[in-house]
């Protein structure tokens, strides 16, 4: 029967696994599909890409094509916190994004001023660029010279010195 | 008392008129200011978390501990770093596993995490500690007749299981902080609508901007008032580039709060840096100076 064939749905458990393994990723497990998310997400209202719990049926069924992919709606997320504040099941859906998201970088499939601003903090272990401007404008307020960083520390404390983040 | 602050990146950096006001204006409250080396990026909640909340975890955590070494709590001025350091502490209170993966990385330069330092952005240390009364008797030069639309940001309210500093949908922190410089706050209908920034996509976030600057209009307010460079930088050039977009022009001046004490409590424009600023606040210091005039004459 073709139709009953169509209902059929597979669930790639090794994706959700893979997705367990991340912080935060593992709470989408907790997920009932009831909505709450989405009522006050702003990516909700503003696009009709964007919906947290289609985002969240999409881990149970650990589909990543559509997570990872190159249309992959995770990128739209605000990161306004609205869904966590909002889930009765503590599943915490942008922290399951993000964890979504380390998976896309690890694949090399995040928007490149992802990679952008990681290399400069790795680099001077700060987000933005101090130049002679910068100085001059501190300077004119009153304000001390910015200095060095830990960097060397900073990259110590990361897996391989800083190189895969 | 003595406090931490951790400026983080975008403030010195870009804004140093927020440190500026924020370092002449938190004396005035009774507030000694320690300055500890050693910090930093906080790391950023967005691209930093986007690439791996490990590491973003670690670095947070090492954070943290230069202040633990130090036995100093911190106070912090950006929403983002507030927003990292709180939920690392959350986190790593949370899971008795997870610290101590921290932890073993941690030690690799001497340092361990305990979790004993108190991380608070300013406002709240001045609402819990010190008392919002504190404020209004700082104050020299109200800001009388300056009608200041709030906008809070997220990341200071939520997730308020981790932020604790107020009722995420019916906040009131910055309305009596506003209220307590002089200033009459200005409710408007976007109020708590998130400025878009942390969107890594290009075309949502101006119409989140437009629908903003839109609202604030339509409310009267003579400025948006606010608490988080982030959104500083989608409102102040921000509305600049959208209003050319959108072909219209809202010219609202986009103020700090602390810029906004810093001016109540007898500061020049100059000394919080409001020169810096794109969309000038021309019209508001003069109203305050006229007002001044008028009250001498």
């Amino acid at each position: 029967m073709p139709q009953e064939k169509e209902k059929h749905v597979t669930i790639d458990f090794a994706f959700r696994r893979e997705l367990d393994q991340i912080i935060g990723g593992d709470h989408h497990n907790y997920c009932y599909q009831c909505g709450a998310c989405v009522a006050q997400c702003p990516a909700a209202q503003y696009s009709e890409s964007f919906n947290p719990r289609s985002i969240l049926l999409d881990a149970l069924l650990g589909r990543a094509d559509v997570l990872l992919g190159p249309d992959s709606p995770i990128w739209l997320c605000t990161n306004c916190y609205s869904c966590y504040e909002r889930c009765p099941q503590d599943v915490r859906p942008i922290e399951v994004i993000i964890a979504l998201k380390n998976l896309a970088s690890n694949r090399d499939a995040a928007p490149s001023d992802v990679a952008t601003m990681t290399e400069n903090i790795l680099k001077t272990g700060v987000s933005g660029l101090i130049t002679p401007a910068v100085q001059r404008i501190r300077e004119s307020l009153g304000l001390k010279p910015l200095g060095d960083y830990p960097v060397d520390e900073m990259l110590k404390i990361l897996p391989d010195e800083g190189k895969q983040p | 008392m003595k406090v931490a602050p951790f400026f983080g990146c975008m403030i010195p950096i870009k804004y140093p008129q927020m440190e500026a006001a924020f370092r002449r204006t938190m004396p005035n409250l009774g507030v000694e200011l320690v300055d500890i080396d050693g910090f930093t990026c906080c790391p950023d909640p967005i691209y930093f978390k986007t690439k791996g909340v490990l590491d973003w975890l670690t670095i947070a955590a090492r954070n943290l501990c230069v202040a633990e070494e130090a036995g100093l709590d911190l106070v912090t001025l950006c929403s983002g770093c507030t927003a990292t350091l709180k939920e690392a502490k959350f986190l790593l209170a949370e899971d008795e596993d997870l610290k101590e993966r921290v932890n073993e990385r941690l030690m690799r330069v001497g340092k361990e995490y305990q979790g004993t330092v108190k991380v608070e952005h300013a406002v709240v240390v001045i609402r819990d500690e010190l008392g919002i009364e504190r404020v209004t008797e700082s104050v020299v030069k109200p800001l009388d007749g300056i009608k200041v639309a709030i906008h809070y940001g997220c990341h200071l309210l939520k997730p308020s299981q981790i932020m604790h500093v107020d009722d995420a949908d019916y906040p009131s922190i910055l309305e009596n902080l506003i209220a307590a410089i002089g200033a009459t706050p200005v409710g408007h209908d976007r109020k708590l609508l998130c400025c878009g920034k942390g969107c890594l996509d290009g075309d949502m976030p101006v119409e989140m901007v437009f629908d903003i600057f839109t609202s604030i209009r339509d409310s009267g307010a003579d400025c948006m008032g606010l608490i988080c460079p982030t959104c500083f930088s989608s409102f102040d050039l921000g509305q600049i580039v959208v209003g050319r977009k959108k072909n219209t022009k809202f010219d609202i001046p986009v103020i700090y709060y602390f810029q906004l004490l810093g001016l109540a409590q007898g500061l020049a424009p100059e000394e919080v840096g409001l020169n810096l600023h794109k969309v000038k606040a021309d019209r508001i210091l003069a109203e305050l100076a006229g007002g001044e005039a008028q009250a001498s004459a």
